[in-house]
């Protein structure tokens, strides 16, 4: 059954290795609703969480692939159920004056924060699911939209599940 | 033992140290380095191609024949990019190439220098592994690591991409011992395959190229002679089980007889070994073998269930988990089995007519060398002949460009299989078309003394093409006819022994001459013009739709 799907990456932050895991998703074809990259608190390890419209299947065989690229530590295709998912966005606003009070309802209403005014202009920050998010984002368009910064979606599973530490099993095996 | 070297002799030093003696390349700008450093290695063989694709489907050649990296240089710029079908070919038969190129200076990277090309970003993805080498004291350990990558686990292409001022650095270099290569890794449980096994009615065996990479061969017979499970081998499977044994099927897919693939849609159980099912193999996936569960035995995990639905995957090296199931599985027969496939065989139609039919040819050439010879193939209406009609009696003796279905892979790819076998004939079987594309090879082949047997089947056509054509676009001939040049005398110009065959009554003489020249050969055979292989599965279509002789009208041209 199609539906959204986390994989999430553990690699080496070299812009080969996450040029590798995106080239990747690219030549595979996958249905990629999302990508978010960062480092982690292992120096020298980014995690790549990308979202996939896709089923299973798919997304079990996209952390396979994903394992075989040198420089990848781990990844794994998690059941959005079994995961907290959460994505900030940014969004830059120019509310007519007298609607300001109005705004200010909404960004409250979303558990949102006003986080920069300039003149005439304000950056709203949001934090949620992706639906979340989205929905929010739409109680703002009436108050006149000029920009959104979405950083994609991060999660991570839920419970006890600590990442595998080592490098990767053909490194290991090498000379590295 | 420390020694400070530059990083052209880092590299050299390296691929001695690793146990490499043969390179195949070309030289540029930014290999130089490389280059001059090269005559201080005089262990370190080279051989100078015409072409840098050559250097990669030779280095190919030689690490299908002996199933150790084969090492490939090329310089910066279209050196490097000469080496992309070469690598791509590699990545899609899984074969374990070394590309060594050299780079613009680092402090030149992506300011668009002459002969600057970003190959690390052109060959993501028809590599295994490929680096930038950015400092001078990691270059042994990318060159050890590419070597070890290359052959470990499922084998694949590795590029080292090295600035031409790192080749100039110097640096201290250590010996290190080769990597001592790594274990195969667990078996997984085999209760419930061996369950579905003994339960089947209709088992059938279809070994794929993870038998001949695990050498796996003495296992797979055992196996099949041990249960009576026939044997389908698929194109790179070729040769991983004896042609002439009772229990052989064929080939399956697009070209299978018409038996091979009516077992396939019949079985209520295949054991699959180290192939990907790929659309060549099974035709339509939503119609392949129904009735019939998957065993997968399969060393890379992502494979299994990728194109068929599998009931079990055995994620592991073929030789050891067909050794496992040796010791559970209990003996069996399928006689009745194996006589109902029997009855599904039909008289092979006739597409030739004239007297230089492949069989005759290939017939020869197997007469000619007793048995001993490796046979590498081309890509096209001869490299189904050549993969049904030859009989393979040695294990990887069949070699040829399954997965990318290269053209102009034969020539180059023969010569490295010759320099890794040198007691034996290797032929290079080719069309007229895949043949122009390399013929430049000659050139090499006498410069290094490489005795390449080269079969030219000449038909004056692009002939699988044309086979299409005439079957799914109204005999409409574009671009199809292909003329030749005087291959006898293409063959003089080079110096190398040359004959063309016309009639059945002379094939027989100019292979044996040509087997006992001691040097490259050229034998150009003028075959039938419009011989079709058949059977034939249409594009799209399940593996019971074959078309089995020619078609009576023009059929439509498939989505």
């Amino acid at each position: 059954m199609s539906g959204l799907r986390v994989v999430t990456v553990l690699l080496e932050d070299r812009l080969i290795t996450i040029n590798r895991a995106v080239g990747l998703l690219r030549r595979r074809n996958l249905p990629v609703r999302s990508l978010a990259v960062g480092p982690t608190d292992a120096p020298g390890i980014s995690r790549l969480t990308i979202m996939l419209q896709s089923d299973d299947a798919t997304a079990e065989r996209a952390a396979q692939h994903l394992e075989k690229i040198i420089g990848v530590r781990e990844a794994a295709a998690v059941l959005p159920a079994a995961a907290v998912a959460r994505e900030m966005a940014l969004v830059k606003l120019r509310p007519p004056a007298e609607r300001y009070a109005e705004l200010l309802d909404v960004v409250q209403l979303y558990h949102a924060t006003v986080v920069d005014e300039s003149s005439d202009v304000v950056i709203v920050e949001l934090t949620g699911s992706e639906a979340f998010v989205l929905s929010c984002i739409r109680a703002l368009e009436r108050f006149e939209i000029l920009e959104v910064a979405r950083s994609g979606t991060v999660a991570l599973e839920s419970g006890a599940t600590a990442p595998r530490t080592g490098t990767h099993p053909q490194l290991e095996a090498g000379v590295r | 033992m420390t020694e400070v070297l530059t990083g052209a002799q880092i590299i050299c030093r390296t691929l001695l140290e690793q146990g490499v003696d043969l390179v195949f390349g070309y030289p540029g700008g930014a290999i130089m380095p490389f280059y001059h450093a090269l005559p201080e290695y005089p262990g370190l063989r080279h051989v100078l191609v015409r072409h840098e694709q050559a250097a990669a489907h030779a280095a190919d050649g030689y690490a299908r024949a002996t199933g150790r990296a084969g090492v490939c240089v090329a310089t910066s710029g279209p050196g490097a990019t000469n080496l992309v079908t070469g690598l791509a070919t590699a990545h899609m038969d899984s074969t374990p190439v070394v590309a060594i190129t050299g780079q613009v200076p680092r402090g030149m990277i992506g300011r668009d220098a002459f002969q600057e090309t970003d190959i690390i970003g052109i060959t993501q993805p028809i590599t295994k592994h490929s680096v930038l080498v950015e400092d001078v004291e990691d270059l042994a350990d990318s060159v050890r690591e590419a070597l070890t990558v290359a052959v470990e686990g499922r084998p694949g292409p590795v590029l080292v991409d090295v600035p031409k001022d790192v080749q100039q650095a110097k640096a201290e270099w250590r010996s290190r011992a080769a990597a001592a290569p790594p274990g195969r890794g667990a078996v997984p449980p085999l209760a419930e395959a061996v369950r579905l096994l003994a339960a089947a009615e209709r088992p059938l065996i279809m070994a794929g190229h993870g038998v001949i990479l695990s050498g796996a061969y003495e296992e797979l017979r055992r196996l099949a002679e041990r249960t009576g499970m026939p044997v389908i081998t698929t194109l790179l499977g070729i040769s991983g089980f004896p042609e002439s044994h009772p229990l052989h099927l064929g080939m399956p897919g697009m070209h299978g007889e018409v038996h091979v693939n009516r077992a396939i849609q019949q079985a209520d159980l295949i054991l699959g070994i180290g192939l990907r099912f790929d659309d060549r193999v099974t035709g339509n996936l939503a119609a392949f073998a129904r009735g019939a569960k998957v065993i997968h035995v399969e060393l890379d995990p992502s494979e299994i269930g990728k194109n068929v639905p599998t009931e079990i995957g055995l994620v592991g090296d073929a030789r050891e988990i067909l050794r496992a199931l040796l010791a559970e599985i209990a003996p069996r027969d399928c006689e009745a089995w194996r006589a109902e496939i029997a009855g599904f065989a039909r008289p092979r139609h006739d597409g030739f007519r004239g007297e230089l039919s492949p069989e005759s040819i290939l017939g020869a050439i197997d007469g000619a060398s007793g048995g001993r010879c490796t046979i590498v193939s081309d890509v096209g209406q001869h490299q189904m002949w050549v993969a049904k009609l030859y009989p393979y009696r040695r294990p990887n003796t069949h070699l040829t460009s399954g997965g990318l279905g290269t053209m102009g892979f034969a020539v180059p790819a023969a010569m490295g299989a010759a320099l890794a076998r040198p007691d034996e004939p290797v032929w290079a079987i080719s069309g007229d078309g895949g043949f122009q594309m390399n013929m430049q090879e000659i050139a090499t082949m006498v410069q290094e003394g490489i005795p390449v047997k080269m079969a030219v089947f000449n038909n004056g056509y692009l002939g699988m093409v044309r086979q299409w054509q005439q079957f799914f676009h109204g005999r409409r001939y574009s671009a199809t006819p292909i003329w030749s040049p005087d291959y006898v005398r293409l063959a003089e110009a080079y110096g190398i022994f040359g004959r063309r065959v016309e009639r059945g009554a002379d094939v027989d003489g100019a292979v044996r001459d040509a087997v006992a020249h001691p040097g490259p050969a050229l034998v150009e055979f003028l075959i039938e013009q419009e011989a079709n292989v058949f059977p034939m599965i249409p594009p799209g279509a399940s593996l019971s739709e074959p078309i089995e002789g020619e078609p009576a009208a023009p059929r439509l041209v498939p989505a």
